[in-house]
C-alpha cells in the first residue's frame, strides 16, 4: 500500500523533534533534529527554518533531503524522501508555522530561542514505514459522524443568531470543546467584536480584539486557521490587548472595558475564519485546558464546520434581502413614563454609554444611536435591515456588509447590560426596539 | 607526538549518554540517506565512536556507508536540547562485540527514563528503538569534525577538545 501524508499527520505535530539528513555540494552528509515538520497538503510539507545552518546551505545546493517522523502515540516510525523548493517568510503557512513553534518552544523551555524564519517548502517524493515495534493506538472518536450530525444541525437553523448559538452548541455536545467563541470583524475590518460564546462564566459579548492580535487576530488577517497545541504567552491576546491599550492612551481603554472571554491557561487553542466566498464573517474560536487537545484532523472538521457556517449564513443573509421590504408603516408607542436616562453617543470613537455604563461601540453604536434618534422624533419602534442600509448616519462599509451579526451584538449587549431596552426580531429583516423607560439621547461632539 | 582525540572526556559521556541519536550517509546520486541509532560507545582512546543500528531499519544506510564511507551523527539530549554532530570519512560495518548488545539495552532504558519527565511513557521509548541481538550491527567511525548544534547563536560551531 502507498502511504499518504495526510495518513500519518499524528507524526507531524512537532510532539517528538524530526531528524533531517541533506548531502552538501561536495557530497559530505549531514544530519540534525528540526522542531517542525509541517503538513502542508497531499503532496508537500515544510520544515521550520530557525537558524542558518548546514540543513539550509545543503539544501540550496543538494534540494533532496531524507526527514525521519514518530507517531507519539504508537512509536510508529516514517522516513520522507523530500525535495526542496522554496522557503516562504510571511503568509498563512507561516503564519501557521510561527504559532505552532511558539507553542513547540514554549512546551520545551526554548522560548526565545526557537524564533521561525521561514518555512521552507518541500515536495513529498516518498514515504517508508521503518520496520518496528508498534504500540496500539488507543481509539479516537470519529470526526466524520461529529461532522455530519453538526452538519445536520446548522444546515436547520433559520437565522444567524440561532445559526451561530448552534455551532457553538454543536461543538460542546458533539466534539466535547465545551470553550468557544464567535467574533465578527467591525466595519473597517480592524477589530473584532465578540458576538457569542459557550462555556465561560461572563458571555464577554462586545468584548473585541484588534486585527493581528493573538491567534484569533492572526486567524482574521491571514485568513486561515492557527492552531497551537501547548500553552504560550506569545499569543496571549489579552495581554497583547491590554498593552496596546495602555500605549494608545485612553482612548482606547474601551477596547478593555468588556473583558474577552477565555480561559486563563489555555494550553489549546485554534482559531479558523469563517469565510462566505471572499469575505470575511467572523472568526471562530475553541480552546482546552489540556496540551495537545487539537490535532490535524480536528482543525480539519472544524474549518468544515466553520465553511458550512458561511455558507448557511451566506443563504440566510441573501434570504433576508429578499424580504427586505420597505420601513414598516409608523407605529408610535405610547412613551413610558420616568426621568430620562441620557444615553450618550461619542463622535470621536462611536461609543455609546447608558447612564455611566458603555454599551458598544462602532458600527453597532451607529445603529443604536439610528434607532434611539428616529424612536425620539417619531415614537418609531418598528425597524427594517434594509433602511438601516440605507442610512448614512451609520456608514456602513458596503451593501454587502454583515448588518445581521451586528445586529446580534447590539440585541445581545443590550439583554446583558440594560433592563430597559432591548431589540426583538420580528421578521426576516425586521426588528423591534423595546422601550421601557424613557430615554435621552445626547450626541458627544469629537 | 600524536594529536589528541577530538572527543574530549565531556564530549565523549555526552554521546553515550540518554542522547537521540541519528545517522546519516550519502547514498547513490548524493541523495541523502538515515537510520535512527540504539545507542553509542565510545573506544577507551575517544578515536573511535560505535553506533548500534538496527540492520532491519537501516539497510539504505548500511548500503550507503559500505559504498562512501562518509558518516554524520546527531546526539540530543531532549532534556536539554544540547545536541553535537560528528562527522566521519572511514565508516564501517561490523558485528557486535561482547557486551555490545547489553550496552544497548542500558542505553534504551537509560533514554526511556529520559523521555518519561518530558510525558512519554517508556513505552514509547522502549517501541521507538527496539532491538533484537541478531538484529544489532555497528558503524565504527573516527570522528574527523565534530560541532555544536545546540539552538542558539553558537549552533553549527566547531567543537574544539577541552585541554
Amino acid at each position: 500500500m502507498t502511504l499518504s501524508i495526510d495518513s500519518i499527520r499524528d507524526c507531524l505535530e512537532g510532539a517528538i523533534p524530526a531528524m533531517v539528513a541533506t548531502c552538501a555540494a561536495d557530497g559530505t552528509p549531514n544530519v540534525s533534529f528540526v522542531s517542525q515538520v509541517h503538513y502542508v497538503d497531499d503532496a508537500h510539507v515544510a520544515l521550520s527554518f530557525q537558524f542558518f545552518n548546514k540543513t539550509r546551505e545543503n539544501v540550496l545546493a543538494n534540494p533532496r533531503a531524507a526527514v525521519a517522523v514518530i507517531d507519539p502515540r504508537s512509536a510508529a516510525h516514517y522516513r520522507l524522501a523530500l525535495e526542496y523548493l522554496r522557503t516562504e517568510t510571511e503568509g498563512p503557512l507561516f503564519e501557521r508555522m510561527k504559532a505552532k513553534l511558539a507553542g513547540i518552544a514554549s512546551h520545551s523551555g526554548m522560548s526565545g530561542v526557537f524564533r521561525l524564519r521561514g518555512s521552507d517548502v518541500y515536495r513529498v517524493l516518498g514515504i517508508e514505514r521503518v520496520p518496528g515495534r508498534e504500540m496500539p493506538a488507543p481509539p479516537r472518536r470519529n470526526l466524520l459522524a461529529a461532522l455530519r450530525s453538526c452538519s445536520e444541525r446548522l444546515a436547520r437553523c433559520a437565522d444567524l443568531g440561532r445559526l451561530i448559538d448552534e455551532l457553538l452548541a454543536c461543538l460542546d455536545e458533539v466534539f466535547g470543546i465545551g470553550h468557544s467563541m464567535v467574533l465578527v470583524p467591525d466595519g473597517a475590518g480592524a477589530r473584532l467584536y465578540t458576538v457569542a460564546s459557550r462555556g465561560y462564566p461572563a458571555s464577554g459579548v462586545g468584548s473585541e480584539i484588534p486585527l493581528g492580535c493573538g491567534v484569533i487576530g492572526v486567524a482574521a488577517r491571514e485568513r486561515t486557521p492557527i492552531r497551537i497545541s501547548h500553552m504560550t504567552s506569545d499569543y496571549a491576546y489579552g495581554q497583547a490587548v491590554r498593552e496596546r491599550a495602555a500605549a494608545e492612551g485612553l482612548g482606547d481603554m474601551l477596547e478593555i472595558m468588556i473583558p474577552l472571554p477565555g480561559l486563563a491557561e489555555a494550553r489549546s487553542q485554534l482559531a479558523l475564519p469563517v469565510a462566505a466566498g471572499e469575505r470575511l464573517l467572523g472568526v471562530l474560536y475553541v480552546e482546552s485546558a489540556e496540551e495537545m487537545r487539537f490535532g490535524y484532523d480536528d482543525e480539519d472538521a472544524l474549518v468544515a464546520l466553520a465553511t458550512q457556517t458561511g455558507m448557511v449564513a451566506r443563504l440566510l443573509q441573501d434570504a433576508a434581502e429578499a424580504h427586505d421590504e420597505a420601513p414598516a408603516a409608523v407605529a408610535r408607542a405610547a412613551p413610558p413614563d420616568g426621568t430620562p436616562v441620557p444615553v450618550r453617543h461619542y463622535a470621536a470613537d462611536g461609543s455609546v454609554f447608558i447612564g455611566d455604563d458603555y454599551l458598544i461601540k462602532g458600527v453597532a453604536g451607529a445603529i443604536f444611536c439610528k434607532l434611539l434618534r428616529d424612536y425620539g422624533r417619531e415614537g418609531r419602534t418598528e425597524f427594517s435591515n434594509r433602511e438601516l442600509r440605507l442610512d448614512p448616519s451609520i456608514r456602513l462599509p458596503d451593501v454587502s456588509d454583515n448588518l445581521e451579526a451586528r445586529l446580534i451584538l447590539l440585541s445581545r449587549r443590550l439583554a446583558e447590560r440594560c433592563e430597559f431596552l432591548r431589540i426583538e426580531k420580528t421578521g426576516r429583516g425586521r426588528f423591534r426596539l423595546v422601550v421601557a423607560r424613557p430615554v435621552r439621547l445626547i450626541e458627544m461632539a469629537a | 607526538m600524536t594529536a589528541p582525540p577530538l572527543l574530549d572526556e565531556s564530549t565523549a559521556a555526552f554521546v553515550q549518554d540518554a542522547v537521540s541519536i541519528g545517522a546519516a550517509s550519502r547514498g547513490a546520486g548524493d541523495l541523502p540517506v538515515l537510520a535512527r541509532a540504539s545507542g553509542c560507545r565510545v573506544a577507551p582512546d575517544r578515536r573511535r565512536v560505535a553506533l548500534y543500528l538496527a540492520r532491519s531499519q537501516s539497510a539504505a544506510l548500511i548500503d550507503a556507508v559500505r559504498a562512501t564511507r562518509a558518516v554524520a551523527a546527531v546526539f540530543s539530549l531532549p532534556s536539554s536540547h544540547r545536541s553535537v554532530q560528528l562527522k566521519g570519512v572511514d565508516a564501517e560495518l561490523g558485528p557486535p562485540q561482547a557486551g555490545d548488545f547489553e550496552s544497548a539495552g542500558r542505553y534504551i532504558e537509560a533514554f526511556a527514563a529520559e523521555l518519561e519527565p518530558l510525558g512519554f511513557s517508556g513505552e514509547l521509548a522502549r517501541a521507538l528503538l527496539w532491538l533484537e541481538a541478531q538484529d544489532l550491527v555497528v558503524l565504527w567511525f573516527t570522528p574527523s569534525a565534530a560541532f555544536s548544534q545546540t539552538p542558539g547563536p553558537g549552533a553549527g560551531a566547531p567543537l574544539r577538545p577541552a585541554p
